[in-house]
Protein backbone atom coordinates (compact mmCIF):
# COMPACT_ATOMS: atom_id res chain seq x y z
CA UNK A 1 0.00 0.00 0.00
CA UNK A 2 1.27 3.36 -1.12
CA UNK A 3 2.10 6.13 1.93
CA UNK A 4 2.60 9.79 1.50
CA UNK A 5 6.01 9.11 2.18
CA UNK A 6 6.15 6.95 -0.99
CA UNK A 7 5.00 9.60 -3.01
CA UNK A 8 7.42 12.47 -2.25
CA UNK A 9 9.34 12.24 -5.39
CA UNK A 10 6.21 11.54 -8.12
CA UNK A 11 3.01 13.49 -6.25
CA UNK A 12 2.32 17.07 -6.14
CA UNK A 13 4.68 19.73 -4.93
CA UNK A 14 3.16 21.26 -2.64
CA UNK A 15 3.15 25.43 -2.70
CA UNK A 16 5.89 26.75 -0.92
CA UNK A 17 3.66 29.18 1.08
CA UNK A 18 1.32 26.41 2.58
CA UNK A 19 2.68 25.57 6.26
CA UNK A 20 4.28 21.91 6.30
CA UNK A 21 2.13 19.07 7.82
CA UNK A 22 2.89 17.25 10.63
CA UNK A 23 3.58 14.04 8.81
CA UNK A 24 5.95 16.15 6.44
CA UNK A 25 7.79 17.51 8.95
CA UNK A 26 8.09 13.83 10.40
CA UNK A 27 9.56 12.57 7.83
CA UNK A 28 11.69 15.75 6.96
CA UNK A 29 13.33 14.75 10.52
CA UNK A 30 13.59 11.56 9.86
CA UNK A 31 15.40 12.04 6.33
CA UNK A 32 17.74 14.60 8.17
CA UNK A 33 18.73 11.54 10.32
CA UNK A 34 18.99 9.79 7.27
CA UNK A 35 21.80 12.30 5.93
CA UNK A 36 23.66 12.82 9.09
CA UNK A 37 23.54 9.04 9.41
CA UNK A 38 24.78 8.55 5.89
CA UNK A 39 27.63 11.15 5.94
CA UNK A 40 29.36 9.50 9.39
CA UNK A 41 29.45 6.26 7.79
CA UNK A 42 26.48 4.62 9.11
CA UNK A 43 24.53 4.15 6.13
CA UNK A 44 21.01 2.25 6.87
CA UNK A 45 21.04 -0.87 4.94
CA UNK A 46 17.64 -0.91 3.88
CA UNK A 47 15.88 2.76 2.81
CA UNK A 48 12.83 3.66 0.67
CA UNK A 49 13.48 4.04 -2.90
CA UNK A 50 12.35 7.69 -2.68
CA UNK A 51 14.77 8.20 0.35
CA UNK A 52 17.70 6.68 -1.16
CA UNK A 53 17.44 8.91 -4.34
CA UNK A 54 16.81 11.66 -2.17
CA UNK A 55 20.03 10.42 0.04
CA UNK A 56 22.23 10.68 -3.83
CA UNK A 57 21.48 13.95 -4.34
CA UNK A 58 21.90 15.11 -1.13
CA UNK A 59 25.25 13.48 -1.49
CA UNK A 60 26.28 14.80 -4.84
CA UNK A 61 25.05 18.49 -3.95
CA UNK A 62 27.57 18.31 -0.86
CA UNK A 63 29.96 16.71 -3.14
CA UNK A 64 29.96 19.68 -5.46
CA UNK A 65 30.12 22.03 -2.94
CA UNK A 66 33.37 20.74 -1.87
CA UNK A 67 32.57 19.74 1.66
CA UNK A 68 33.52 16.21 1.28
CA UNK A 69 36.77 15.35 1.67
CA UNK A 70 38.78 11.93 1.26
CA UNK A 71 40.86 10.70 3.79
CA UNK A 72 44.94 11.54 3.38
CA UNK A 73 45.87 8.01 3.53
CA UNK A 74 43.46 7.36 0.43
CA UNK A 75 44.03 10.29 -1.57
CA UNK A 76 47.79 9.11 -1.79
CA UNK A 77 46.53 6.25 -3.26
CA UNK A 78 44.03 7.65 -5.56
CA UNK A 79 46.84 10.00 -6.76
CA UNK A 80 49.61 7.96 -6.96
CA UNK A 81 47.29 4.73 -8.48
CA UNK A 82 46.43 7.61 -11.69
CA UNK A 83 50.41 8.66 -11.90
CA UNK A 84 50.78 5.07 -12.19
CA UNK A 85 48.34 4.31 -15.06
CA UNK A 86 49.78 7.48 -16.38
CA UNK A 87 53.19 5.77 -17.14
CA UNK A 88 51.37 2.89 -18.59
CA UNK A 89 51.81 0.66 -15.31
CA UNK A 90 48.47 -1.32 -14.33
CA UNK A 91 47.35 0.38 -10.99
CA UNK A 92 48.07 -1.04 -7.87
CA UNK A 93 45.78 -1.73 -5.24
CA UNK A 94 45.76 0.48 -2.35
CA UNK A 95 48.86 -1.20 -0.58
CA UNK A 96 51.36 -0.98 -2.94
CA UNK A 97 51.97 2.80 -3.49
CA UNK A 98 54.70 3.88 -5.42
CA UNK A 99 56.24 7.42 -4.17
CA UNK A 100 55.65 10.20 -6.42
CA UNK A 101 59.56 10.58 -6.77
CA UNK A 102 60.16 7.59 -7.90
CA UNK A 103 57.46 7.43 -10.42
CA UNK A 104 58.35 10.90 -11.92
CA UNK A 105 62.06 9.12 -12.45
CA UNK A 106 60.48 6.41 -14.43
CA UNK A 107 58.48 8.17 -16.48
CA UNK A 108 61.52 10.42 -17.93
CA UNK A 109 63.22 6.84 -18.85
CA UNK A 110 61.80 6.19 -22.09
CA UNK A 111 62.33 9.92 -23.20
CA UNK A 112 66.31 9.46 -22.03
CA UNK A 113 66.54 6.03 -24.22
CA UNK A 114 65.21 7.45 -27.19
CA UNK A 115 67.00 11.01 -26.99
CA UNK A 116 70.28 8.66 -26.22
CA UNK A 117 69.74 6.42 -29.20
CA UNK A 118 68.58 9.21 -31.53
CA UNK A 119 72.50 10.96 -30.84
CA UNK A 120 73.95 8.14 -31.78
CA UNK A 121 72.06 7.38 -34.32
CA UNK A 122 72.39 10.85 -35.51
CA UNK A 123 76.46 10.69 -34.91
CA UNK A 124 76.69 7.68 -36.92
CA UNK A 125 74.96 9.03 -39.81
CA UNK A 126 77.28 11.88 -40.10
CA UNK A 127 80.48 10.05 -39.80
CA UNK A 128 79.45 8.35 -43.15
CA UNK A 129 78.46 11.35 -44.48
CA UNK A 130 81.32 13.20 -43.64
CA UNK A 131 84.16 10.93 -43.35
CA UNK A 132 86.94 11.84 -46.18
CA UNK A 133 86.69 11.01 -49.72
CA UNK A 134 88.95 7.80 -50.82
CA UNK A 135 88.57 6.75 -47.12
CA UNK A 136 86.29 3.53 -48.59
CA UNK A 137 87.57 0.00 -48.72
CA UNK A 138 89.37 0.63 -52.39
CA UNK A 139 92.20 3.33 -50.82
CA UNK A 140 94.70 0.75 -51.29
CA UNK A 141 93.78 -1.00 -54.22
CA UNK A 142 96.36 -2.31 -56.69
CA UNK A 143 95.94 -1.60 -60.55
CA UNK A 144 95.36 -3.88 -62.95
CA UNK A 145 98.46 -5.68 -64.08
CA UNK A 146 98.81 -3.51 -67.50
CA UNK A 147 99.26 -7.03 -69.43
CA UNK A 148 95.50 -8.07 -68.56
CA UNK A 149 94.24 -4.74 -70.11
CA UNK A 150 92.96 -3.69 -73.50
CA UNK A 151 95.39 -1.55 -75.12
CA UNK A 152 96.41 0.07 -77.95
CA UNK A 153 99.29 -2.57 -79.40
CA UNK A 154 102.31 0.12 -80.91
CA UNK A 155 104.62 -0.94 -78.26
CA UNK A 156 103.56 -4.60 -79.51
CA UNK A 157 103.99 -4.06 -83.25
CA UNK A 158 106.14 -0.93 -83.76
CA UNK A 159 106.92 1.13 -87.09
CA UNK A 160 105.61 -0.45 -89.82
CA UNK A 161 107.98 -0.54 -92.49
CA UNK A 162 106.73 0.13 -96.03
CA UNK A 163 108.01 -2.89 -97.35
CA UNK A 164 105.84 -5.17 -94.52
CA UNK A 165 102.62 -2.48 -94.94
CA UNK A 166 100.76 -5.40 -96.03
CA UNK A 167 101.64 -7.47 -93.58
CA UNK A 168 98.89 -7.40 -91.66
CA UNK A 169 98.03 -11.52 -91.19
CA UNK A 170 101.58 -11.57 -89.46
CA UNK A 171 100.89 -8.19 -87.47
CA UNK A 172 97.32 -10.38 -86.25
CA UNK A 173 99.32 -13.11 -85.00
CA UNK A 174 101.48 -11.39 -83.03
CA UNK A 175 98.88 -9.07 -81.24
CA UNK A 176 96.28 -12.09 -80.98
CA UNK A 177 99.48 -14.30 -79.34
CA UNK A 178 100.10 -11.53 -76.73
CA UNK A 179 96.11 -10.62 -75.76
CA UNK A 180 96.08 -14.65 -74.69
CA UNK A 181 98.87 -14.04 -72.66
CA UNK A 182 96.97 -11.50 -70.96
CA UNK A 183 93.35 -12.91 -71.50
CA UNK A 184 94.99 -16.53 -69.90
CA UNK A 185 97.27 -14.93 -66.66
CA UNK A 186 93.99 -12.75 -65.99
CA UNK A 187 92.23 -16.05 -66.06
CA UNK A 188 94.54 -17.76 -63.58
CA UNK A 189 94.70 -15.21 -61.19
CA UNK A 190 90.76 -15.08 -60.71
CA UNK A 191 90.76 -19.05 -60.39
CA UNK A 192 89.61 -20.11 -64.08
CA UNK A 193 86.70 -17.52 -63.89
CA UNK A 194 86.39 -15.26 -66.94
CA UNK B 1 54.13 6.26 -25.28
CA UNK B 2 54.06 3.50 -27.51
CA UNK B 3 55.33 5.65 -29.95
CA UNK B 4 58.24 6.60 -27.56
CA UNK B 5 59.76 2.89 -27.47
CA UNK B 6 58.83 2.42 -30.87
CA UNK B 7 61.15 5.19 -31.60
CA UNK B 8 63.42 4.71 -29.32
CA UNK B 9 64.15 1.14 -30.99
CA UNK B 10 64.17 2.90 -34.57
CA UNK B 11 67.10 4.86 -33.38
CA UNK B 12 68.70 2.14 -31.83
CA UNK B 13 68.37 0.04 -35.35
CA UNK B 14 70.00 3.21 -37.17
CA UNK B 15 72.85 3.12 -34.66
CA UNK B 16 73.56 -0.30 -35.17
CA UNK B 17 73.57 0.34 -38.72
CA UNK B 18 75.87 3.04 -38.80
CA UNK B 19 78.36 1.14 -36.28
CA UNK B 20 77.93 -1.78 -38.75
CA UNK B 21 79.07 0.26 -41.77
CA UNK B 22 81.76 2.15 -39.42
CA UNK B 23 83.89 -1.21 -38.58
CA UNK B 24 82.89 -2.80 -42.14
CA UNK B 25 84.59 0.28 -43.16
CA UNK B 26 88.05 -0.75 -40.75
CA UNK B 27 87.43 -4.23 -41.62
CA UNK B 28 88.49 -3.48 -45.56
CA UNK B 29 92.21 -4.07 -44.46
CA UNK B 30 94.04 -6.04 -45.65
CA UNK B 31 93.96 -4.01 -49.04
CA UNK B 32 92.99 -6.86 -51.90
CA UNK B 33 95.99 -7.32 -53.98
CA UNK B 34 93.84 -6.71 -57.49
CA UNK B 35 90.76 -4.14 -57.81
CA UNK B 36 87.74 -5.26 -59.49
CA UNK B 37 88.54 -4.12 -63.42
CA UNK B 38 85.43 -2.17 -65.32
CA UNK B 39 84.51 -4.62 -68.37
CA UNK B 40 85.45 -2.24 -70.69
CA UNK B 41 89.46 -2.23 -69.54
CA UNK B 42 90.47 -5.98 -69.24
CA UNK B 43 91.00 -8.56 -71.95
CA UNK B 44 87.70 -10.67 -71.90
CA UNK B 45 86.33 -13.24 -73.79
CA UNK B 46 84.66 -10.65 -76.58
CA UNK B 47 87.98 -9.25 -77.56
CA UNK B 48 89.83 -12.95 -78.23
CA UNK B 49 87.22 -14.04 -80.04
CA UNK B 50 87.10 -10.44 -82.53
CA UNK B 51 90.89 -11.01 -82.31
CA UNK B 52 90.67 -15.05 -82.97
CA UNK B 53 88.36 -13.66 -86.11
CA UNK B 54 90.32 -11.56 -87.60
CA UNK B 55 92.89 -13.78 -87.49
CA UNK B 56 91.52 -16.45 -89.31
CA UNK B 57 90.04 -14.01 -91.93
CA UNK B 58 93.70 -12.39 -92.33
CA UNK B 59 94.96 -16.50 -92.96
CA UNK B 60 92.13 -16.72 -95.16
CA UNK B 61 93.11 -13.95 -97.37
CA UNK B 62 96.28 -14.81 -97.52
CA UNK B 63 95.72 -18.53 -98.83
CA UNK B 64 93.26 -16.62 -101.68
CA UNK B 65 96.39 -13.91 -102.06
CA UNK B 66 98.92 -17.00 -102.78
CA UNK B 67 96.42 -18.58 -104.92
CA UNK B 68 96.34 -15.47 -107.14
CA UNK B 69 92.35 -15.01 -106.09
CA UNK B 70 92.67 -11.05 -105.37
CA UNK B 71 89.14 -10.91 -105.18
CA UNK B 72 88.50 -13.66 -102.19
CA UNK B 73 91.06 -11.95 -100.75
CA UNK B 74 89.48 -8.73 -100.81
CA UNK B 75 85.82 -10.34 -99.76
CA UNK B 76 87.81 -11.89 -96.35
CA UNK B 77 89.56 -8.77 -95.46
CA UNK B 78 86.04 -7.10 -95.85
CA UNK B 79 84.69 -9.30 -93.53
CA UNK B 80 87.37 -8.04 -90.81
CA UNK B 81 85.97 -4.43 -90.74
CA UNK B 82 82.59 -6.49 -89.79
CA UNK B 83 83.92 -7.59 -87.01
CA UNK B 84 82.16 -6.97 -83.58
CA UNK B 85 84.91 -5.83 -80.96
CA UNK B 86 83.88 -4.84 -77.15
CA UNK B 87 83.26 -1.37 -76.20
CA UNK B 88 86.33 1.10 -75.74
CA UNK B 89 88.62 -2.07 -76.65
CA UNK B 90 91.83 0.08 -78.36
CA UNK B 91 92.51 -3.28 -80.26
CA UNK B 92 90.17 -2.76 -82.69
CA UNK B 93 91.05 0.42 -84.61
CA UNK B 94 94.42 -1.47 -84.92
CA UNK B 95 92.92 -4.61 -86.58
CA UNK B 96 90.56 -2.46 -88.42
CA UNK B 97 93.07 0.28 -89.78
CA UNK B 98 96.04 -2.64 -90.56
CA UNK B 99 92.69 -4.62 -92.87
CA UNK B 100 92.09 -1.23 -94.27
CA UNK B 101 95.99 -0.88 -95.15
CA UNK B 102 96.14 -4.27 -96.85
CA UNK B 103 92.59 -4.21 -98.78
CA UNK B 104 93.77 -0.45 -100.11
CA UNK B 105 96.94 -2.50 -101.33
CA UNK B 106 94.72 -5.34 -102.81
CA UNK B 107 92.25 -2.85 -104.23
CA UNK B 108 95.50 -1.00 -105.98
CA UNK B 109 96.56 -4.38 -106.93
CA UNK B 110 93.46 -4.94 -109.15
CA UNK B 111 93.67 -1.56 -110.28
CA UNK B 112 90.46 -0.22 -107.91
CA UNK B 113 92.69 3.57 -107.12
CA UNK B 114 89.79 5.39 -106.45
CA UNK B 115 88.20 2.26 -103.94
CA UNK B 116 91.43 1.89 -102.47
CA UNK B 117 91.70 6.02 -101.72
CA UNK B 118 88.47 5.78 -100.40
CA UNK B 119 88.93 2.80 -97.91
CA UNK B 120 91.95 4.46 -96.89
CA UNK B 121 90.22 7.76 -95.84
CA UNK B 122 87.48 5.96 -94.68
CA UNK B 123 89.95 4.53 -91.43
CA UNK B 124 91.79 7.92 -91.15
CA UNK B 125 88.41 9.72 -89.96
CA UNK B 126 87.53 6.86 -87.96
CA UNK B 127 90.74 6.68 -86.06
CA UNK B 128 90.08 7.72 -82.58
CA UNK B 129 94.08 7.82 -82.44
CA UNK B 130 97.50 7.89 -83.88
CA UNK B 131 98.74 4.84 -84.04
CA UNK B 132 101.88 2.92 -86.34
CA UNK B 133 98.55 1.72 -88.01
CA UNK B 134 97.35 5.24 -89.06
CA UNK B 135 100.99 5.92 -90.05
CA UNK B 136 100.95 2.42 -92.14
CA UNK B 137 97.48 4.30 -93.67
CA UNK B 138 99.32 7.56 -94.39
CA UNK B 139 102.17 5.04 -96.01
CA UNK B 140 99.51 3.17 -98.24
CA UNK B 141 97.83 6.35 -99.29
CA UNK B 142 101.04 7.79 -100.80
CA UNK B 143 101.36 4.31 -102.58
CA UNK B 144 98.32 4.89 -104.15
CA UNK B 145 99.01 8.59 -104.94
CA UNK B 146 102.33 7.37 -106.81
CA UNK B 147 99.85 4.36 -108.40
CA UNK B 148 97.83 7.38 -109.64
CA UNK B 149 100.92 8.98 -111.10
CA UNK B 150 102.25 6.25 -112.91
CA UNK B 151 98.78 6.26 -114.77
CA UNK B 152 98.71 9.80 -115.09
CA UNK B 153 102.00 8.95 -116.64
CA UNK B 154 100.75 6.39 -118.93
CA UNK B 155 98.33 8.81 -120.88
CA UNK B 156 101.33 10.68 -121.80
CA UNK B 157 101.80 14.87 -121.73
CA UNK B 158 98.34 15.38 -121.39
CA UNK B 159 98.56 13.46 -117.98
CA UNK B 160 101.87 15.22 -116.63
CA UNK B 161 100.89 17.70 -114.27
CA UNK B 162 98.30 15.55 -112.76
CA UNK B 163 101.05 12.72 -111.85
CA UNK B 164 103.38 15.50 -110.57
CA UNK B 165 100.23 16.76 -108.54
CA UNK B 166 99.87 13.09 -107.02
CA UNK B 167 103.80 12.60 -106.54
CA UNK B 168 103.36 15.96 -104.61
CA UNK B 169 100.72 14.39 -102.48
CA UNK B 170 102.71 10.88 -102.38
CA UNK B 171 105.18 12.70 -100.48
CA UNK B 172 103.00 14.54 -98.37
CA UNK B 173 101.34 11.42 -97.22
CA UNK B 174 105.12 9.83 -96.80
CA UNK B 175 106.03 12.53 -94.45
CA UNK B 176 102.55 12.34 -91.98
CA UNK B 177 103.60 8.86 -91.69
CA UNK B 178 107.07 9.57 -91.06
CA UNK B 179 106.20 12.43 -88.26
CA UNK B 180 103.72 10.14 -86.42
CA UNK B 181 106.20 7.03 -86.54
CA UNK B 182 108.68 9.30 -84.61
CA UNK B 183 106.22 11.20 -82.69
CA UNK B 184 105.17 7.44 -81.68
CA UNK B 185 108.57 6.49 -81.06
CA UNK B 186 109.76 9.73 -78.77
CA UNK B 187 106.57 8.55 -76.76
CA UNK B 188 107.14 5.28 -76.38
CA UNK B 189 110.64 5.53 -75.17
CA UNK B 190 109.12 8.35 -72.66
CA UNK B 191 107.25 5.60 -71.15
CA UNK B 192 109.77 3.71 -70.69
Amino acid sequence: MATQDDDTLTGVVPDADIEPTPAELAHARRFAELVDKTLAGRTPPAMSADDRALLEVATVIRATHGSLELAPSRQRAVVEDALRQAIGASAAGPGAVTPIARARRWQRAPWLVAATTTLVAAAAVLMLWLRPPGSGGHAHIAPVPEEWTSRPTDALVGPIAREHAGDASTRIDTIFADRLDGFRARRLARGARP
Amino acid sequence: MRYVIAGSWVALAMAAAGCVACSGERDASPPPSTRVADPGDVIDQGLMVALAQAKNFHHKAKVYMSDGNQVAAITAVRQILSLHFPRGAAEADDVRNDARALLAKLLVSQGQLDEAARTIDEGLAQSQRESFFVANLYTVQGEIHEARAAAFDATGDAGKASAVDERHQAIGSYDRSIQINERLQQKLLEDR
